[in-house]
C-alpha cells in the first residue's frame, strides 16, 4: 500500500547522486582489482567521509577557494588558511552547471559552477581566487561571483618564455599575497612562508618517491589509486595527507622488496595525459587499468603537475621566497593554455622514457579547447619519436562507456602485439 | 443494469476493468498474458463476469486497449494506451486533483504523458531502448537477489547505506553487475534501493522531455512498490500520486470511454 513519504530536498538529493557516483568508483578501486594495498584505506575512507557523508574537514579554519592549480598554496598555508581546490570532477554537478553554461562548456567547468550554483559544499571556501588560466575558467569566476560569493581574479599570463609576463605574474602573485594577507588579518613572514614552503616541499618529495617505484617493472600501486592519493591534496589536511603518504612509501618499499606486481606480467605500461582525473571523474583511467593495462605516470595537472617541480628559494628572505614561488608555478607549468607549449610534449617524451613506457593515452574533454586543439602537436611529436599514442574525448556522462572501453582495449591490444613482436 | 468493460492486454498483462454507468469501477482482473493473448483475454473476461454475477449481456459497450487490443476483434471499438491511461488516470485521481503529468512503467515499457487542463493528451514520450527499467527488470532483480518482487519495497526502506548504483539499465548487463556486487558482500538492501534509484534517474529523465507539471500520477504494475514511488519522488523532488490499483488504470480509462461511447451513441 502506498504510503506518505518524506521527499528529499535539492541539496539532499543532490549529496545522494554525489554519494552514489561516489561509492560506485570507490568500490571500483577497492574490489576490482588484485593485491590492495592496506595503506590506501586511508584515502577510501577520507573520500567516503567526504563526498558519501558529506562531513567537513575544516570547521574553524578559514578556506581559501582556488580555481586552478596555480593559486600558490604556500601563500595559503603561510598565512594559517587551508586551500580547497575547487576543480569538480561530479557529474551530478556537471549537469547543474550545464543549465548556466554554453552547452559545448568544459565539464569540470560546468561542474565547479554547478558546484556553488547549488551552494551545497562540507567545506564551503570563504573567498576564492581565480587565475585567469584558460577562457572558460576566468569567465566562470565572474559567474560564480553572481551566486553572490566573493571571486577574486589573479591574472596569469599566456606565454611563459618572456621577462614581462615573468614580471606580470611575479606581482600578480605579491597582490594575491597581500589580499589574502589582508583577509586574514595576518602578515606574511619570512619564517611561516619558509616553513610552509618546507612543508608543501616535503609533500611532494614524498610524491616523488611514490612515482619512483613505477618505474619498476613490477609496479607495486595502480595508477588510479595514484589519482586518488594525488586528488586528497586538494582538499584534505595537509599533515594527515603527510603522514597517510608516508605509510604509503614504507608499504611500497615493501612491496617493491617482495615484487608484488598489481598489473599482469604482459601489461602494457602506459603514459597518461590530458585533461585532468578528479575524482570521481576517473572513468578513463579506470577503463584502461581494467583492461589489462597500467598507467605509470602521468602528465596532467592533478597529479603529476601539481607536485612534479618544486619552488626554489635562493635566498630564504620574504621577498625572494615569494618570486620562487611565482616561478614554480608559472614557469614549470605545461598547461596548454600557454602559446607555445613545447615543455610539455618534452615533458610526455621525458615520462615515457623514464617510466619505459609502451603508449600514451591522451583525454581532452570535449569542450576543453586547449586540450582538444593540442592533440594535432602532441600526435605528430609521438609519432615522429615512435610513440603510439591513442587521443580520445569525453565528457562526464556515464554513457558511452562501452564505445570507449572498446576503443582503449583494441589499443591496450595493440601495445600488446607490438611489445610481443619486439621480443 | 449496463455495465461497459475496457480490456488492456499488455506485454506482460491483461488488465480487465468493469464499470457502472456512473463510470464507477465495480470490479477488475488481472491475469498473465502468456502465450495466446486472444484466447486468455476471452477467458479472463469470462472469468471476471462470472465473479461479478453480471450477464454477458449486461455489458453495452467494450474498448480493447493495450499493445495486443486489435487481437481482440469482439470489442466495439479499441484506442491507444496513451488515451486510455490519461482518461482513467484523470478519473480515478478526481478527488485528489487535476493531473498534469502521468508515468507508466509498464512490464516491458515506460512512459512519460503530459495532460492539458482537460485531460487531452498534448505530449508524451516512450523509453525508445528495450526493456531497460521497467517491470521485467525488476523481475530480474528480484530473481538475482533471491527475493520476491514484492519483498523490493521493505528491502529500500531498510538500505542504510549510499545507494548503489546499477550503472547498465540493460537487464542482461545489470545481472552480471548484480552479482558481481553480491560478490563482494554489497548489501541487498543498498543493491535494491540503488536499482530503485537507477530506474527512477531514467524514469525522471524521460518525465522531463515532456515537461513535470503536478499532479503527478503514477501507474503500472512497479506503481506497488512503494520503495521505487520513494525514489521517484525523491529524485522528481516532489509528491506523486498512486492510485489503489496501479495496474488497471488504463484498462479502467478505456472502460470510462466505453461508457462515454455508448451514452453519445444512445443520445444521438
Amino acid at each position: 500500500m502506498h504510503t506518505e513519504h518524506t521527499i528529499e530536498t535539492s541539496a539532499e538529493r543532490q549529496n545522494r547522486h554525489k554519494a552514489m557516483e561516489a561509492i560506485a568508483v570507490l568500490n571500483s578501486l577497492k574490489e576490482d582489482f588484485k593485491s590492495p594495498i592496506r595503506s590506501m584505506g586511508y584515502f577510501y575512507d577520507l573520500f567516503e567521509k567526504v563526498y558519501c557523508h558529506h562531513q567537513p574537514l575544516h570547521e574553524g579554519k578559514a578556506k581559501i577557494g582556488t580555481m586552478c592549480i596555480q593559486i600558490p598554496s604556500e601563500i595559503i598555508y603561510a598565512l594559517d588558511a587551508v586551500p580547497i581546490r575547487l576543480c569538480n570532477g561530479f557529474y551530478t554537478d556537471d549537469e547543474i552547471g550545464g543549465d548556466l553554461l554554453p552547452q559545448k562548456s568544459c565539464p569540470l567547468v560546468k561542474a565547479t559552477v554547478g558546484w556553488f550554483a547549488s551552494d551545497n559544499f562540507s567545506d564551503k571556501p570563504d573567498i576564492t581566487f581565480s587565475p585567469t588560466t584558460c577562457d572558460q575558467k576566468t569567465k566562470a569566476g565572474a559567474i560564480i561571483e553572481s551566486f553572490g560569493h566573493t571571486v577574486i581574479d589573479v591574472g596569469f599570463p599566456r606565454t611563459k618564455e618572456s621577462e614581462e609576463s615573468c614580471h606580470y605574474w611575479r606581482e600578480s602573485v605579491k597582490s594575491f599575497a597581500v589580499k589574502l594577507s589582508k583577509f586574514q588579518g595576518k602578515k606574511l613572514t619570512r619564517s611561516n612562508l619558509e616553513s610552509a614552503i618546507k612543508k608543501v616541499g616535503y609533500a611532494q618529495s614524498l610524491y616523488h618517491k611514490l612515482t619512483e617505484f613505477r618505474k619498476n617493472k613490477a609496479v607495486p600501486i595502480l595508477g588510479v589509486d595514484m589519482f586518488l592519493v594525488t586528488n586528497a591534496f586538494f582538499f584534505d589536511k595537509i599533515d594527515e595527507w603527510i603522514s597517510a603518504v608516508e605509510k604509503l612509501v614504507s608499504e611500497l618499499e615493501q612491496r617493491a622488496n617482495d615484487g608484488v606486481n598489481v598489473a599482469g606480467k604482459a601489461s602494457p605500461r602506459i603514459v597518461y595525459t590530458g585533461s585532468p582525473p578528479i575524482f570521481p571523474n576517473y572513468k578513463i583511467p579506470l577503463i584502461i587499468e581494467q583492461s589489462d593495462a597500467i598507467i605509470v605516470a602521468d602528465e596532467t595537472c592533478s597529479s603529476n603537475r601539481m607536485f612534479n617541480d618544486m619552488v626554489a628559494v635562493d635566498e630564504w628572505n620574504l621577498y625572494d621566497m615569494i618570486d620562487s614561488v611565482s616561478d614554480k608555478y608559472l614557469k614549470a607549468c605545461t598547461c596548454p593554455i600557454f602559446t607555445q607549449n613545447d615543455d610539455r610534449i618534452r615533458r610526455i617524451i621525458q615520462l615515457v622514457r623514464s617510466y619505459n613506457g609502451d603508449g600514451v593515452i591522451y583525454q581532452a574533454f570535449a569542450g576543453c579547447q586547449v586540450y582538444e586543439m593540442e592533440q594535432r602537436s602532441v600526435l605528430a611529436a609521438m609519432e615522429r619519436e615512435g610513440i603510439p599514442i591513442l587521443y580520445i574525448e569525453s565528457d562526464y556522462s556515464p554513457s558511452q562507456h562501452g564505445q570507449l572501453t572498446t576503443r582503449v582495449e583494441a589499443f591496450i591490444e595493440s601495445l600488446k602485439n607490438r611489445k610481443r613482436m619486439k621480443k | 443494469m449496463r455495465y461497459f468493460v475496457g480490456i488492456d492486454i499488455g506485454s506482460t498483462a491483461i488488465k480487465i476493468s468493469v464499470t457502472d454507468e456512473n463510470k464507477n469501477l465495480v470490479g477488475h482482473k488481472i491475469s498473465a498474458s502468456g502465450s495466446m493473448f486472444y484466447k486468455y483475454a476471452q477467458e479472463a473476461l469470462a472469468e471476471l463476469l462470472k465473479e461479478l454475477g453480471i450477464d454477458e449481456r449486461e455489458v453495452v459497450y467494450t474498448v480493447a486497449t493495450g499493445y495486443g487490443r486489435k487481437l481482440f476483434k469482439e470489442a466495439d471499438e479499441n484506442i491507444s494506451e496513451i488515451t486510455a491511461n490519461a482518461i482513467g488516470a484523470q478519473q480515478a485521481a478526481k478527488s485528489y486533483g487535476n493531473i498534469k503529468t502521468i508515468i507508466n512503467i509498464g512490464g516491458q515499457d515506460s512512459k512519460a504523458i503530459s495532460l492539458d487542463a482537460e485531460g487531452n493528451v498534448v505530449n508524451f514520450a516512450m523509453n525508445d531502448r528495450c526493456a531497460a527499467g521497467t517491470g521485467k527488470f525488476l523481475d530480474v532483480v528480484a530473481m538475482n537477489l533471491e527475493i520476491g518482487v514484492d519483498e523490493l519495497s521493505a528491502y529500500h526502506f531498510k538500505s542504510v547505506g549510499t545507494p548503489l548504483s546499477i550503472s547498465s539499465t540493460c537487464a542482461v548487463f545489470a545481472e552480471s553487475e548484480i552479482i558481481g556486487l553480491l560478490g563482494n558482500n554489497h548489501s541487498v538492501e543498498d543493491i535494491v534501493s540503488g536499482v530503485h534509484y537507477s530506474i527512477a534517474k531514467r524514469i525522471v529523465k524521460l518525465v522531463k522531455r515532456v515537461g513535470v507539471k503536478e499532479n503527478v500520477y503514477f501507474d503500472g504494475g512497479p506503481a506497488l512498490n512503494d520503495g521505487l514511488v520513494n525514489a521517484i519522488e525523491n529524485e522528481l523532488g516532489h509528491k506523486i500520486f498512486v492510485p489503489e490499483y496501479p495496474q488497471i488504470t488504463t484498462s479502467y480509462g478505456a472502460a470510462v470511454l466505453a461508457c462515454d461511447a455508448f451514452l453519445s451513441e444512445s443520445a444521438s
